[in-house]
């Protein structure tokens, strides 16, 4: 199990920010390589996210649901179950946002194995880590 | 063995023009270390009593991958099609390749070169040896950081997975008879 905090910043209000993330189809496009499959309930999604390395690249198909829900707090739960696509890997993440004045807090439980496991922790922690910082960028135009 | 006096022209028929990369970052073990082919360039070389004078330039869309080792898997034609695709799309983008020499010596078992290299409209210079072997094998090499010229080496995996900023350009033709 792999866990990493990161931090974003939008700039726009706590309301309107909740609301985005929890829209499904303004948050997976944030995630570099990742894309809405098919929308199954409005918490939901069939996604799959295609992470290139260099030359070669792996997909991931799975699901895509907000299981918690604190819309007084304004913190939620972002399960991510999937499967390497043509692999045996897979890539399991509970992503928890929290949201504060024009920003958040995430806090990434993330369980990888497969082909991109075999990397090694180390690289799987950098790679995860780039891939989460780059969803912050985008989170703050979304 | 020294080069008989003349004026030469090189050029794919004559030899192969290969660029050799090497990988950085944390995630390097997953890349390749690449063996690309320049498929279009053109040389001259002239040698004679007073000195001599090598010039060079290559079709920045004419780079092929031959090889690549030490990554995750294997490279197919896809793979090294992509490469192909990549370098002309986001590093040379069909940029200038051009090398003249300012000075060329004799030296033991050639030539020493030195010159401008203009990469991508940025010049500077560089030195390498031309060694002449049997039968009028010419080789050499040099290598630099592709930093030195702005150009920013290719990353991938958000960073993790790049190009190792150094890289070696050899040249390894053999003379062709006048």
């Amino acid at each position: 199990m792999v866990e990493l905090d990161h931090s974003f910043s939008t700039g726009k209000p706590t309301d309107y920010n909740w609301q985005a993330i929890l829209d499904l189809d303004r948050l997976i496009p944030c995630v570099q390589g990742g894309k809405i499959v098919e929308r199954t309930s409005p918490t939901a999604a069939k996604a799959e996210i295609k992470v290139k390395m260099g030359a070669m690249s792996m997909t991931f198909a799975g699901t895509v649901e907000v299981v918690e829900q604190d819309d007084a707090a304004h913190r939620a739960i972002v399960k991510i179950k999937s499967r390497e696509v043509g692999g045996q890997g897979f890539a399991n993440a509970d992503v928890a946002f929290a949201l504060t004045d024009g920003g958040g807090d995430i806090h990434t439980a993330a369980q990888i194995t497969g082909k991109a496991a075999s990397m090694g922790e180390g690289v799987v922690v950098s790679v995860l880590d780039g891939l989460i910082k780059d969803f912050t960028q985008r989170l703050g135009q979304i | 063995m020294a080069i008989p006096p003349g004026r030469y022209t090189l050029g794919p028929a004559d030899g192969t023009l290969t660029v050799r990369t090497g990988k950085a970052g944390a995630a390097a073990k997953a890349g390749h270390n690449l063996v690309i082919e320049v498929t279009r360039w053109e040389a001259s070389l002239q040698v004679g009593e007073g000195g001599g004078s090598v010039a060079l330039t290559a079709d920045a869309r004419s780079l092929a991958v031959r090889s690549g080792s030490g990554g995750m898997g294997s490279l197919g034609d896809e793979e090294k099609a992509s490469i192909a695709q990549s370098i002309d799309d986001d590093v040379l983008k069909g940029g200038t390749i051009a090398f003249r020499s300012s000075a060329v010596d004799e030296a033991p078992g050639g030539l020493r070169v030195q010159g401008d290299l203009d990469l991508l409209g940025t010049t500077r210079p560089v030195a390498f040896d031309l060694d002449a072997g049997d039968g009028g094998r010419l080789t050499g090499s040099i290598r630099f950081k592709q930093s030195d010229w702005g150009i920013k080496p290719f990353s991938a995996l958000f960073g993790t997975l790049k190009v190792a900023d150094e890289v070696e350009v050899g040249v390894d033709a053999k003379l062709p008879v006048e």
